[in-house]
């Protein structure tokens, strides 16, 4: 007996994905969330994998599992007492930033106060130059004394961040090795180690978030570690990061910047693999929660990566899968202005107290509470149980804003659900303008657990082609984080233009970032199957101050092929900016190489399509674009490949409900989705 | 209004979307890096009258909420399906506000009739003119600031206008940058015509025409509540640039707010004659023109971020803007280097609002640094650079609540630094420092943000800096409530050695192998009493490097020992040195208290009137001999009263026999 298990904790729920190798068979369940004891929901899960499936710890042979342990550090700001030590008369560089106030507008606008606070940062005199030799090296001397102020302020980490160290670390290295003869107890961070990229203050700010989150992510990944071991769990766990993929618990502990945004990460890898089997090549993929709905774009089949993704108020420069976070999610509060305006969010009702028809104390009417109203939910059970759901509180909720809007209660209801929907559609709308995507070429992958129950709405005034609901929406993230590969980034600046000297540079520096790709994965990982290798070039024309990641032939490097790395690069930039300039020079700023080795990974096979129709479960009577109807209630159970039945229809499932308004066909495909069209 | 408060805000959203996407169109395919870098462009959606009603906000400049293209829109006497206009001329239909700026509209048509305009402008990184790039303070008529394009059809029922896209690309330094950005800027209006289109359908014609209108009607009704809650009144307040000209006289713009119940009369009377310099803002005289309008949306969306960002928050104002003066000057007077003093503006009109909402506005914005850019030559490839390095910008004023943001704030926060590194690699330069200016904050309670400050080297011979919008070197930003002035600009060549060169104001220099330049922003104004403030807020600025020991003694009265505050000698010191609050709601700074003891308001009054009297194109050139002789005046025999500038101007009647007619006409 083997299984392998995917773990992804929710701010509500912790969700569990189980394959079992010999059967073939996967199967979710969800526990509760323990935010106050972090590592407890996972034990929990682990001994209900015994009780409800008959599987002992020791079945485990695979385990992966997302933290948010390093997020919440950051947002709820209880990381180490951070010291920074940078290059001498640049101490400010936190507080400067790149200048841009979150909201030009507001003339009080303000950059969050860093993690780092200016009086524990200490400038050493010492420099690298652009050419990554060294003008003045550091003197231990001068260290030290930082190091006595530092602790005298009550430093428990420093993070090391000086001036082109991306070109060079050799004086992060010996302010390292300084620090550490001054004190060797200190936790130190290097810029060069955390992302070894151009331009001061990503590198900085990403690295003080490293040192911010890495005793509490390192102190949890032990802890789970341990009682993992101590329960009978064989396999080493795997933790997922931000990029998509999963490394060993082990390096998570040295590395815990990687896994900050793993969580949204391993939904959008879920959604791209329920995508790629069915042959859907755009997709948004839309995972709403209780306080915001996710929304990431996969382009011909690829999860879009981000730079300067939000963890918290900071932004971080490690290759993450990017995620747009939408204020808007089941618990978003409705309310109305002084002039009579009706207005959605952005303050959400949480999982505590939750919306008013979850009855635990909420009373402020919520795009959940809508729904209920509407009868559009309410029809099957929520949450596995967990939560009950008063309709009558729901009403007395949504009320109190029938007398200012002068409407009924469920035409009340029913706005609350347009505002909200059309605050997704401007947001989506920006989405889509950024990538220069049309929406109608895309299909809207539903998950979460308030996803399936707005996405034919919302895909509805977006014009999208399909929706699509996979058959467990409620744990997408959990599978996400199962399937993963071994994954790791290395980035080189080069500074180089697409000439003879340049691609000779280049190549050199692709001959190091290979070996250490093929240590991390080799050694560090002890994989020994095929390493695939990904080669990416940070480009521009120059005089431009951006870059277009271009995906690059390794063998052009070593041969020095000018004509087909420019080639690629004109027409990446045809893609992403609709023009190229075949004329320009081009410049190549940082040089990629993306690792990874494949895991094995759950084998589906297409079911051939029942016969008959579905049997509903009944009939309810909902209120939907201004009038009562008739809606058939399907169990998700029951739906079968082949079926087939137009809306209004209501399916409902242990951790969700999808709606499905009239006017749209729902079809079973073969692996259980539900696809979602418009008829005719 | 007319249509429900359910749909309104479902409109609200569907209109910023179609706003939101047109910029996201824009800024993906524009060519040239400096739209890119910069944001300088607009996106949008206009009645068919030409106001606003739909902006983006995440993307693009912050200018342009209350733009009109109304007159520009009247200047093309027929339009058809598929035609989209255009015009950089900045006194033809007044929508285009430096030659830079191209415009362009497209009537949006549903059943034969025009129901909307996408609109949209980008800057341009040169069109031509006198130097490179169309901007500098030096030129002074229009025609200098590059080719001008007035209301023109680009696209004529879909079909692109060749001749005169040629006239124009013949015109320009780079013509395939203006080409692929108007390209970009078709692309854009194109996507709001869709937008809308798919509204028309989705809302029904009326729904959408009512739409427009009540959104308007939203922020009006928004901006009258907050002005509401302002006590009424006539609040006159003054600011100044240092210079009028290269090694000018001051240029003095002058505002009395008056808040009338919800209402708002902006009175610039007694701003300066149009200047000899490009920093003259086209305005022809509308007196809701956007750039008179920015300072005011600033403030309203400050004081309740709740405000939507359209072009009904103008209604609530209206501005008296007298003919010939630099908030209307008359064609063909230079106007590229409107930047300069359409941010002063906007820091005017936040300090004459500060009186009326004294616990909710702040301090000046800091401001002075510049826009920079540097031409060298790398010792390596000999290869010639041109980069632009960073935006020199200070933070925002001391308020009720809190210290201003240090380094950028305020009107200045839409602006990127370029990163130190990326300087030295790609500017040929090497940054010796880079952070926030010391001492440079407005003291108060709560301070002004600090300004930032920068220090390089050059290593060629004849390495060019320019340095667009120099100012506050002399005159700072002022504080309230008790709070005290900002520090000065600055902009030093070689400092600290015996080649040190004060450079003012200047915007120009060459630097040779191995001269130093320190440039900095001014800090901004303070808010409440300096003796005031928590003594640790002041010892945390010295721990921070921000303050020195003694700064923190001689303004705030700390005393500060082995790092750690010393509160008894704290309260002797400010006790001992504790004086009557100043008069006066701002404090101005040294030099402009000083100026203004010369140059006092009874002066300007009687200059304002005399000036009047004038032809336009006499009255700068009377400035100048009036302030030369005032200059020239020993200090104890100036009246301050106005009788000695009537005086001078008696006398330059007198000598220029042509100006009698006008001077007794009146």
């Amino acid at each position: 007996m083997s299984i392998r298990v995917g773990v992804d904790i929710g701010g509500t729920f912790t969700d569990f994905c189980v394959y079992d190798d010999a059967t073939g068979v996967m199967q979710t369940f969800k526990t509760f969330s323990t935010p106050t004891t972090p590592g407890a929901e996972v034990m929990n899960g682990v001994a209900e994998l015994e009780r409800r499936f008959g599987h002992p710890p020791a079945d485990i042979s695979y385990f992966t599992h997302g933290t948010t342990v390093g997020v919440n550090t950051v947002i709820q700001r209880r990381g180490a007492a951070l010291a920074l030590f940078t290059t001498r008369e640049f101490e400010d560089v936190l507080v400067v930033a790149r200048l841009k106030t979150p909201d030009p507008y507001d003339l009080f606008s303000e950059r969050p106060a860093p993690l780092a606070p200016r009086e524990r940062v200490y400038g050493l005199s010492e420099r690298t130059l652009k050419d990554g030799s060294i003008e003045t090296p550091v003197d231990a001397a001068d260290v030290a004394r930082a190091v006595a102020q530092a602790k005298a302020a009550g430093a428990e980490t420093i993070v090391v961040a000086l001036l082109h160290a991306y070109a060079n670390p050799a004086n992060e290295r010996a302010a390292r090795d300084a620090i550490l003869a001054a004190a060797p107890e200190m936790t130190v961070t290097l810029s060069s180690d955390v992302w070894p990229v151009i331009r001061e203050y990503e590198r900085t700010v990403t690295a003080t978030v490293a040192g911010y989150v890495q005793q509490q992510v390192a102190h949890y990944i032990a802890s789970l570690q341990q009682a993992l071991k101590d329960a009978g769990v064989q396999a080493e766990p795997m933790i997922t990061k931000s990029n998509g993929g999963v490394m060993t618990a082990e390096l998570g502990k040295t590395a815990p910047i990687a896994t900050l945004l793993s969580g949204t990460a391993s939904g959008v890898i879920g959604a791209a693999d329920v995508a790629a089997r069915i042959g859907a090549a755009d997709v948004l993929s839309f995972d709403v929660g209780g306080t915001s709905a996710d929304v990431a774009v996969i382009n011909g089949g690829a999860p879009a990566f981000g730079v300067g993704e939000m963890v918290g108020e900071f932004p971080i420069y490690v290759p993450t899968v990017s995620v747009t976070s939408i204020g808007e999610g089941g618990g978003s509060i409705a309310w109305v202005d002084d002039f009579g305006v009706l207005k959605v969010g952005p303050e959400s009702a949480g999982s505590t107290p939750g919306p008013a028809c979850y009855g635990r104390g909420g009373t402020r009417p919520t795009i959940t509470d809508a729904f209920a109203v509407l009868g559009l939910l309410g029809a099957g059970e929520l949450g596995y149980g967990a939560v009950s759901l008063d309709k009558a509180a729901a009403e007395r909720a949504v009320l109190t804003l029938s007398a200012p809007l002068g409407l009924s209660v469920q035409a009340t209801a029913e706005s609350i659900i347009r505002v909200s929907i059309s605050g997704m559609y401007l947001e989506i709308s920006k989405l889509m303008s950024r990538h220069g995507a049309d929406p109608r070429g895309f299909s809207l992958l539903a998950f979460g657990g308030a996803g399936p129950m707005t996405a034919c709405l919302l895909a509805r005034d977006l014009g999208l082609a399909q929706v699509i609901v996979p058959p467990t929406p409620g744990v997408l993230s959990a599978y996400g984080g199962l399937i993963a590969d071994i994954r790791n980034d290395f980035i080189r600046t080069a500074f180089v233009d697409l000439d003879v000297a340049g691609l000779k540079a280049l190549d050199g520096y692709a001959v190091d970032l290979e070996a250490q790709a093929l240590h991390w994965l080799r050694q560090e990982q002890g994989f020994q199957g095929e390493a695939r290798l990904v080669w990416t070039a940070d480009m521009r024309y120059r005089g431009q101050s951006y870059e277009i990641e271009t995906l690059v032939n390794r063998a052009d490097i070593a041969s020095g092929a000018l004509a087909p790395l420019g080639a690629a690069f004109h027409r990446e930039h045809e893609r992403v900016y609709d023009h190229a300039d075949p004329d320009a020079p081009v410049q190549i700023v940082n040089l990629r190489l993306v690792v990874s080795g494949s895991v094995p990974k759950p084998e589906f096979t297409e079911s051939p399509a029942a016969s008959g129709p579905p049997s509903p479960l009944g009939e309810a009577e909902v209120y939907l674009d201004g009038q009562t109807r008739t809606a058939q209630i399907f169990a998700r159970a029951d739906l079968a490949p082949g079926h087939s039945f137009s809306g209004m229809a209501i399916i409902t499932q242990d951790d969700c409900t999808t709606i499905v308004p009239p006017g749209q066909r729902v079809r079973v495909d073969g692996w259980g989705n539900l696809l979602i069209e418009a008829e005719g | 209004m007319a249509i429900d408060k359910v749909t309104l805000e479902i409109l609200k959203n569907h209109t910023r979307a179609a706003a939101e996407s047109m910029a996201f169109t824009l800024y993906r395919t524009a060519h040239s890096t400096f739209v890119k870098e910069t944001e300088d462009f607009t996106t949008g959606l206009v009645t068919p009258d030409g106001e606003t009603f739909a902006t983006p906000t995440e993307l693009g400049a912050t200018w342009f909420v209350n733009l009109n293209y109304g007159r520009a829109i009247k200047m093309i006497e027929d339009y058809e399906p598929g035609d989209i206009c255009m015009t950089n001329d900045p006194y033809s239909g007044f929508v285009c506000t430096h030659s830079p700026d191209m415009h362009i509209w497209k009537p949006i048509f549903y059943e034969g009739e025009i129901v909307a305009f996408s609109v949209g402008h980008i800057h341009n990184t040169d069109v031509g003119g006198a130097v490179p790039a169309s901007l500098s303070r030096t030129l002074t008529e229009v025609y200098q600031e590059g080719i001008r394009i007035p209301p023109a059809k680009i696209m004529q029922e879909g079909e692109l206008n060749k001749q005169v896209l040629d006239i124009f690309l013949a015109n320009v330094r780079a013509p395939d940058q203006n080409w692929g950005d108007l390209k970009a800027q078709i692309a854009a209006c194109n996507t709001g015509e869709r937008k809308v289109l798919e509204m028309i359908e989705r809302f029904g014609i009326d729904i959408f025409r009512e739409g427009m209108d009540d959104l308007l009607d939203y922020a009006e009704a928004q901006a009258r509540r907050i002005i509401s809650d302002l006590p009424d009144g006539r609040y006159p307040f003054a600011d100044f640039m240092d210079e009028d000209a290269v090694g000018g006289w001051p240029c003095r713009l002058m505002l009395a707010l008056i808040i009338e119940g919800d209402s708002l009369v902006f009175d610039f009377t007694g701003s300066d004659p149009q200047l000899e310099s490009s920093l003259n803002m086209p305005t022809g005289g509308d007196e809701r023109h956007t750039l008179l309008m920015t300072g005011l949306t600033y403030v309203l969306y400050s004081l309740d971020p709740s405000l939507y960002l359209n072009a009904g928050i103008a209604r609530v104002c209206r501005c008296i803007l007298p003919s010939g003066t630099i908030m209307n000057p008359v064609f063909p007077a230079a106007v590229g280097m409107r930047t300069l003093s359409c941010s002063r503006l906007q820091g005017l009109i936040i300090g004459a609002f500060a009186p009326a909402a004294p616990d909710r506005l702040a301090g000046a914005p800091a401001s002075g640094g510049p826009i920079m850019n540097v031409n060298t030559i790398d010792n390596r490839t000999g290869r010639r650079i041109m980069a632009a390095i960073n935006p020199m910008t200070g933070g925002g004023g001391g308020r009720a609540v809190a210290d201003g943001m240090d380094g950028s704030g305020a009107n200045q926060g839409f602006l990127k630094n370029t990163p130190v590194e990326v300087n030295e690699v790609e500017a040929g330069i090497k940054v010796l420092r880079y952070g926030l200016a010391q001492n440079s904050a407005g003291p108060g309670q709560h301070r002004g943000g600090l300004g930032t400050e920068m220090v390089f080297q050059a290593f060629s011979p004849n390495t060019k800096v320019t340095a667009r919008n120099r100012d506050r070197t002399r005159f700072t930003g002022w504080g309230i409530a008790e709070g005290l002035a900002g520090g000065a600009s600055k902009f030093l060549l070689n400092p600290g050695t015996n080649q040190e060169v004060n450079l003012g104001n200047t915007d120009i220099l060459t630097m040779g192998p191995g001269d130093i330049l320190h440039v900095s922003s001014g800090g901004a104004g303070g808010w409440g009493d300096p003796f005031k403030r928590d003594p640790a807020a002041v010892l945390l600025d010295v721990q921070r490097g921000w303050a020195t020991l003694d700064h923190a003694r001689e303004t705030y009265g700390v005393v500060i020992i082995d790092g750690a505050v010393d509160l008894a000698a704290t309260e002797t010191e400010r006790a001992a040195r504790a004086c009557a609050p100043a008069e006066g709601f701002y404090d101005l700074g040294p030099e402009r208290t000083a100026f203004e003891k010369v140059w006092t308001d009874a002066n300007y009054e009687a200059l304002t009137e005399q000036l009047a009297m004038l032809p336009v194109h006499w009255r700068y050139y009377a400035k100048h001999r009036i302030f030369a002789a005032i200059d020239a005046m020993p200090a104890d025999a100036r009246t301050g009263d106005g009788s000695d500038v009537r005086q001078v101007f008696d006398a330059i009647v007198e000598e220029f026999p042509e100006l009698r007619a006008a001077a007794a006409g009146l």
